[in-house]
């Protein structure tokens, strides 16, 4: 699954901090998430997609292999 | 997300001490306890109770027994299952997603190298595996779990 949510979050001008704190999530789980190195939970991805104002789908997209 | 079976991080640390002392001190009695020099026999109650290999057994009654490895069995058991399961500095969906997986690890190492020993361990020896197998998954987890979190922690890409 691919995400955008490197260039939300410049977008919105957060750190991987900021964000994190927000989402109630550690930096390191953001981290991850940036390099696609893991798939949030629905929870987790409707908490970014309310923050960032856009639906989920405009934020994650599945990919071929998924 | 909640979870409701995770003990407070607060236990963290001093159950993770415990542990590793007791455990120390566990593996080093068996090491060295074959001459009965670190006996301290007390009452115990038993529901199954032996004494040597060919005696009768006796249920529901009291026996004397050397309990100092009762003793260390019961610490490295409670601090080693209370540091397994205590919760992380900042507890979250990915941090179970890694106890998860590996417990999964765990269990798995832990039944392949059983099974090895199975197959390859014959005769009285055998006897130290299964005395092993009583403690051989928390451990694997425990070592597992730890360094994953702590690549998890120094993840060091950090931002742009």
């Amino acid at each position: 699954m691919k995400n955008n949510i490197k260039v939300q979050r410049a977008i919105h001008n957060f750190t991987q901090q900021d964000l994190a704190e927000r989402v109630n999530v550690s930096r390191q789980t953001i981290n991850a998430l940036e390099a696609g190195k893991y798939v949030p939970s629905t929870v987790l991805a409707l908490k970014l997609a309310k923050l960032f104002e856009k639906n989920v789908n405009d934020i994650f997209e599945l990919e071929d292999t998924d | 997300m909640k979870t409701s079976y995770l003990f407070p991080h607060r236990l963290k640390t001093i159950s993770g001490i415990l542990f590793v002392l007791s455990f120390i001190a566990f593996v080093s009695f068996y090491t060295f306890e074959q001459y009965g020099n670190f006996e301290y026999k007390a009452k115990v109650f038993a529901i199954i109770g032996n004494d040597g290999f060919l005696g009768k057994n006796d249920f529901f009654g009291w026996i004397e027994n050397s309990i100092l490895d009762e003793i260390l069995a019961t610490i490295v058991i409670v601090s080693g299952i209370v540091f397994a399961f205590a919760k992380e500095r900042h507890e979250d969906e990915m941090v179970q997603s890694i106890r998860l997986h590996s417990l999964a690890w765990a269990t798995i190492a832990n039944y392949g190298i059983l099974l090895f020993c199975y197959l390859f361990v014959y005769g009285l020896p055998f006897l130290n595996v299964l005395m092993g197998a009583m403690f051989s998954q928390l451990l694997i987890f425990i070592i597992l779990f730890r360094i994953k979190m702590y690549r998890f922690y120094t993840t060091t890409q950090n931002e742009e």
